[in-house]
């Protein structure tokens, strides 16, 4: 099958995938008895006709199979929404994602760079203290809350005064030249990329260990040393190339993780993306804003395991599409 | 183990210096706090009007008070929370935007931040006529836009009559201003004079004007011939900034999602120093937007931030910050007790829910909760003192009165009183109830027993709740505490109506207490511990109210209409001393307000009561805040 | 349908001797010492009651926010001398803001052992009152510091070890079955009825699990209780969990069903439910076990990030996760207070623990090394 009606099949499976979750969501919000009007109850400034006239404008008060069926044809004449405060849900999240997706494309890169090449070592020098020390730095890596290590390196900064707290440009950002303005987010990115890739790095190491174990006790690799190739080549000309053919799968979730970002990080560390837009808006009801956010994250999910096949495709002609 | 070593020579050293100390600071030494510092900033006295002339125009410009600046400079401030929801004044209604809309649009009066008294910002003059109904405003000559067409007295017209009047964006304003239920008129009286009227003396409305920005009918008055949902899209969070046309300090340059918001001065800002140099002195003004308390914390140490305004240092916090102060280069302020209240309530509800024919409350229930000997019980069980030691770290003081100490109407007879279980052992003996071995029995036999409900998510109040349920574990009473999520909470409180009791705050009027009408009338939206429903026309029936509750509606309505300060003064006692005596409320605790400011920072002039919602803060008198050297940055 | 083979067969030679997997975890190390430090946590939250000095609700709210008593080893003479602790008093200076602990040197407090304290149920059944240490009224020995209520952060450690350690197993109980059942069936089922259940699978999968995990956690009704709280969140955690796994479930029966031996057992007549248990599910064994190893981290982190945002374990009760959100709350202070790190720290232990274990329970399951 050729790659193209391979897409399109493929878009079509994912349709009814996304009806889906899309029901799922909207029930599981109307489920949490959670009022998006809490807030303006509590305020003794508000009246009563205010507060009645905000849930007309939101229109809360028609019955919930009736309120999706309007969020549903809305979204299929283009229109996300507006959020409860008002704005374009739309504006917010092409706003915030591309934030996040700076973030998550960094932290992919750095993941890969750090992970892969200890993979290979760890796998090379197995059962040796190489090995062992890639497992501790792996497994720790793992085992740490991010909030956690997001807050310690906050202070970390604080005490060295080297890193800005939190954000992603400083105040004077849109004073500064082109390459002010780069280094600028560069040195806003550094905590978040650290915390998200070392909590990241244990998973693509690991794989990338077994794979390649895996792949050094195949026949064609004992056939590449009978033939008399020197072991390096071995290893790194043949054996990591095939190692990292099922890794390209991982990358198709790391894609759809690309924009659901990290929200516990995102909120510690003030960074503007959608992870925290979303965490705020599911905590306070924003209905048009959390389905969006979720479709959004459906949307990612099906892409990149599409883009996951289809690379493995030019990265391995055995691999047939069906 | 250093670390304890460490700790306990230091102690041993503390103890060797100090042999026996009392156990608590007593309630008079602990009201040390109470005291802000009043004589730190000695009051100025009223704006002097001056007059520029030019060849185009003659302006009537506010003079400052402060000391002469210069201009320069980038101050930033921040605010914990998700950021502005809009930047539409009249469309607002939360907390952050309508902070930011202090900003960027004057008003017509404002409250002097030493006395509290209403004076003119916008306008030169405010009369009030000899029967109280109504209020010739003067504008002041020669007062701009920022683009530069002039603000007159049809801006003014078209802000109360339409924008307001008619209920665009927050229609809330219109129930603010409004007298029962009627809304004033304002008419021109001539370019720069309108008169409004209102059908009745009402003493609140000038402190309610002072919460209206008025807006420019040329820009805005177009929106309003549309239908009113387009309203709530004007100006909101992603418009243009330079479509915004404004009349206050500063005007929006930019808004960065998620990150900040950045306002420069404007230029055409009605106020001047002694040397005739326009203000602010503030060349930019960045309000940042940090979703984290102490991330706000961090940033203030590390430079990023001038000033840490009231409600971001907390108890915990303070006496860590004190300690900085000299390395920090910075300065702390004590403003007093906040005028939030934080309080226990009771259900004194009484009715039954006409959707199911059930009692909201039990009526076993019922019978205690509206026993007064019951609530003073518990009010002389609870040791507030104790909270403010554990939750607040001492930073705050015990609360007895809704009116806060901070306000210039408490009733100072009102006395506070420390714990005593024995008179609380007493009060429920002379209540009917009797103390077994396994508990207290009501005078029908039944055990004592109710739950306690709280938002959750919220260390201080878990912590208040635990303590309350400790206290009355000793006089035989089981509490449960549950905490839920705060939006079933407000829904349990608004509409279910089926708690019994609950620990929560309220932000509270710091000048003009009538503005708490909505809580203590009967029929009023949040009279929460006896909460009436309101009928199909909106309206809440009042047909079961208790006497001192008719005595309070009655107290309210003459605050509300007595223009005499010394009569007011005593209306004002006599419903907080029914308040002490009923306990409908049981006050806990207020926290101290606290500021910190860098020391590069000049005219920084916090008072009690000058303050407004963030990013104005305790920054009254933000036109005249200004850096002592101009290099803003770096130099700590 | 054993071959009837003589035992007199001479071995020919001595092979080196197969380790059952269980004896090459324990000759690991890291394993060994990771799994020695499981038992000992698990022990400790077990028997809670008795090991610690307070209950997990006692308070002496006059001693809120104190730091770590301090033990002495050494009396007035310098010469050591058994334990002892003196009572500790808090004071504030409004000048300064600060609380201050101070000790009162007039009266010792020596550590008791095996002293008569609260009552409690081990495990709700075993009554007992007999507390390895303590120390007489009005002493109190809180050994890491007391929290906002005056309560004892040790013990409550201990405590909060029950919630959160059993949290990762029960969820463990709850989300597996479901996972391996439903994708054993749809494995087995193939066709439409594969098609159907892999994407109702995939579409949960698909939510961000975090967002999932606090839109569940919020529709919780308020009125519970805190143990059914607690059952009720280690549902919604299972919740995330059994789809991932029936996926990869159904895709080992799908591959293993077309091995030699099931065709062999449903030519010979086995039914087809009998061979998906007898046969196909325990080949899946070892990945289920090293999945559980790994699953259990996973949930133990998302406890503390729900109690992070205030929908996991509630107050009073004490659970890791929000002894920790009350540690984060105090962040700017935390280089004067490390003791309120504990809870982090122990949360962080148990996960590496697992990771480890479960590492070397897959290096030592894989079939492909086993006989190296």
């Amino acid at each position: 099958m050729s790659v193209p009606i391979y897409i399109l099949k493929r878009i079509l499976q994912a349709l009814p995938l996304l009806f889906i979750i899309s029901v799922m969501s909207f029930t599981m919000l109307k489920l949490a008895p959670i009022d998006p009007l809490a807030t303006l109850r509590a305020n003794p400034a508000i009246s009563a006709a205010a507060i009645k006239a905000e849930e007309e404008r939101l229109g809360l008060n028609k019955p919930p199979v009736v309120q999706y069926g309007i969020w549903l044809s809305s979204l299929l004449q283009g229109d996300l929404g507006v959020s409860t405060s008002g704005s374009s849900v739309f504006v917010l999240l092409m706003q915030r994602a591309g934030n996040t997706l700076l973030l998550g494309v960094l932290t992919i890169f750095f993941t890969w760079l750090i992970a892969v090449p200890l993979g290979v070592w760890a796998a090379v020098h197995r059962g040796r203290w190489q090995d062992k020390l890639c497992s501790m730095i792996s497994t720790t890596g793992m085992s740490m809350p991010t909030f956690l290590m997001a807050l310690l390196l906050l202070m970390v900064a604080l005490a060295t005064r080297m890193l800005p707290i939190g954000g992603l440009t400083s105040p004077d950002f849109f004073e500064r030249d082109s390459l002010g303005q780069v280094l600028d987010m560069a040195q806003h990115l550094i905590i978040p990329v650290t915390v998200l890739t070392f909590v990241g790095l244990a998973g693509i190491q690991r794989q990338m260990r077994a794979n390649l174990l895996d792949v050094l006790r195949a026949e064609y690799v004992r056939t590449a040393r009978a033939k008399g190739l020197p072991e390096n080549t071995v290893i790194y000309h043949h054996a990591v190339r095939n190692a990292i053919n099922p890794l390209i799968t991982l990358l198709g979730f790391e894609f759809a993780a690309l924009l659901s970002g990290a929200a516990l990080t995102e909120t510690v560390l003030a960074y503007p993306g959608l992870g925290r837009l979303t965490l705020e808006a599911v905590m306070t009801k924003d209905m048009n804003l959390v389905m969006a956010s979720i479709m959004l994250g459906g949307v990612m999910l099906i892409m990149g395991n599409l883009l996951a096949d289809i690379l493995l495709k030019f990265v391995d002609p055995r691999i047939t599409l069906q | 183990m250093r670390r304890r070593l460490a700790l306990f020579c230091a102690s041993a050293t503390l103890v060797t210096a100090c042999s026996s100390l009392p156990k608590q600071k007593s309630m008079a030494e602990s009201n040390n706090l109470s005291v802000a510092s009043p004589d730190k900033f000695p009051n100025p006295g009223p704006f002097k009007l001056v007059t520029v002339n030019t060849d185009k125009s003659m302006e009537e410009l506010w003079q400052s008070r402060g000391d002469t600046g210069h201009r320069g400079g980038t101050f930033t401030v921040s605010t914990f929370g998700s950021g502005p929801k809009t930047f539409n004044p009249w469309a607002a209604a939360d907390v952050e935007s309508d902070g930011i809309g202090f900003l960027m649009f004057e008003h017509l009066v404002d409250t002097d931040a030493w006395t509290g008294k209403a004076y003119g910002r916008l306008a030169k003059s405010i009369e009030i006529s000899a029967d109280k109904k109504d209020y010739i405003i003067t504008l002041r000559k020669g007062l701009q836009w920022s683009d530069g067409k002039p603000i007159t007295a049809d801006d003014v017209v078209f802000t109360m009559n339409t924008l307001i009047g008619r209920g665009f964006g927050n229609s809330s304003r219109r129930d603010v201003l409004s007298v029962y239920g009627k809304f004033p008129t304002t008419t021109k009286v001539d370019n720069l004079t309108v008169k409004i009227h209102t059908d009745i003396p009402f003493v609140p409305f000038l402190s309610s004007l002072s919460g209206v920005a008025i807006g420019p009918k040329h820009i805005v008055e177009p929106i309003t011939k549309k239908p009113m949902k387009e309203f709530q899209a004007f100006w909101d969070v992603n418009c243009d900034p330079k479509s915004l046309v404004t009349s206050g300090r500063f005007k929006l340059l930019r808004y960065v999602p998620g990150q900040r918001a950045e306002f420069v001065r404007n230029e055409k800002y009605g106020m001047v120093d002694r040397t005739g140099t326009r203000l602010p002195y503030l060349d930019k003004f960045v309000y940042a937007i940090v979703p984290d308390q102490n991330t706000q914390i961090l940033k203030f140490y590390a430079g990023e931030l001038e000033l840490l305004d009231i409600r971001s240092v907390k108890g915990p916090d303070a006496a860590l910050m004190k300690q900085r102060e000299k390395t920090g280069n910075f300065t702390m302020h004590g403003l007093g007790p906040d005028d939030g209240t934080m309080f226990i309530m009771f259900n004194l509800n009484r009715r039954k829910n006409p959707e199911n024919g059930k009692y909201y409350v039990e009526p076993m229930k019922q019978k205690w909760f509206n026993n007064i000997y019951f609530r003073q019980a518990v009010n002389h069980a609870l040791d507030r003192q104790r909270i403010v030691n554990n939750v607040l770290r001492g930073v705050g003081i015990p609360l007895y009165t809704p009116e806060s100490e901070a306000s210039p109407f408490i009733n100072k007879d009102l006395k506070p009183y420390p714990q005593d279980l024995k008179l609380a052992s007493e009060l429920l003996a002379k209540g009917g109830f009797t103390k077994k071995p396994d508990g207290l029995y009501d005078a029908d036999g039944h055990k004592v027993e109710f739950s306690l409900l709280t938002n959750s998510g919220n260390i201080i109040r878990d912590a208040v709740c635990i303590i309350i349920a400790d206290e009355l574990k000793k006089l035989g009473i089981k509490v449960n505490y549950q905490p839920i999520d705060f939006n079933i909470l407000i829904s349990k409180v608004d509409h279910a109506m089926d708690w019994e009791a609950i620990v929560m705050g309220l932000t509270g009027p710091r000048l003009e207490p009538y503005d708490g009408a909505n809580v203590w009338k009967s029929d009023g939206r949040l009279h929460m511990f006896d909460q009436r429903k309101p009928d199909s026309t909106g309206k809440i029936p009042v047909n079961d109210a208790r006497d001192w509750e008719t005595k309070i509606d009655e107290l309210f309505d003459k605050m509300a209409t007595t223009f005499d300060e010394a009569k007011r003064h005593k209306y004002c006692n006599q419903y907080q001393a029914i308040v002490y005596e009923q306990q409908p409320f049981i006050y806990l605790y207020t926290p101290l307000l606290l500021t910190a400011i860098k020391n590069s920072v000049g005219n920084y002039k916090p008072m009690p009561l000058g303050i407004n919602y963030t990013p104005l803060g305790s920054m009254h008198n933000l036109e005249e805040i200004y850096f002592y050297n101009t290099q803003s940055k770096g130099t700590n | 349908m054993e071959s009837i083979v003589l035992a007199t067969e001479i071995p020919v030679e001595i092979a080196p001797i197969r380790k059952t997997p269980w004896q090459r975890l324990w000759h690991d190390k890291v394993a060994r010492m990771g799994l020695i430090v499981l038992i000992l946590l698990y022990f400790c939250a077990a028997f809670a009651d008795p090991l610690t000095p307070y209950s997990m609700f006692y308070s002496d709210a006059d001693l809120a926010n104190a730091p770590p008593t301090p033990v002495h080893f050494e009396d007035a003479k310098n010469e050591p001398s058994w334990p002892y602790v003196y009572q500790v008093e808090r004071q504030f200076d409004p000048a300064t803001f600060r609380q201050t602990y101070v000790e009162k040197t007039e009266k010792k407090f020596p550590l008791k052992l095996f002293v008569k304290g609260e009552a409690y149920k081990v495990f709700g059944i075993i009554a007992g009152d007999i507390h390895l240490f303590g120390i007489d009224d009005p002493g109190r020995i809180f050994l890491l510091g007391s929290d906002i209520n005056g309560r004892d952060n040790f013990s409550r450690l201990f405590f909060g070890a029950q919630k959160s350690l059993t949290i990762g197993f029960l969820g463990l109980l709850v989300a597996f079955p479901i996972g391996i059942i439903y994708g054993g069936v749809a494995g087995f089922a193939g066709g439409i009825v594969d098609n159907i259940m892999m994407r109702i699978a995939e579409a949960i999968m698909s939510i961000p699990s975090f967002y999932l995990l606090i839109g569940l956690a919020a529709i919780l009704p308020p009125g519970m209780s805190s143990s059914e709280r607690f059952a009720l969140i280690t549902v919604i955690l299972s919740m995330i969990g059994w789809a991932g796994l029936s996926r990869i479930i159904r895709g080992m029966v799908l591959s293993i069903r077309e091995e030699e031996f099931v065709q062999a057992a449903l030519a010979s007549g086995m039914a087809e439910f009998t061979t998906v248990v007898k046969h196909v599910l325990p080949q899946t064994a070892s990945f289920v076990i090293v999945a559980a190893t790994q699953g259990v981290p996973g949930f133990i982190l998302s406890e503390s990030g729900l109690s992070f945002i205030g929908l996991g374990i509630q107050q009073p009760d004490a659970s890791w996760g929000n002894m920790l959100k009350a540690a984060l709350d105090n962040v700017n202070d935390l280089v004067n207070q490390p003791w309120l790190i504990a809870p982090g720290i122990l949360i962080f232990i148990t996960i590496l623990c697992f990771n480890t274990v479960g590492d070397v329970l897959r290096d030592v399951l894989d079939p492909k090394t086993q006989g190296t």
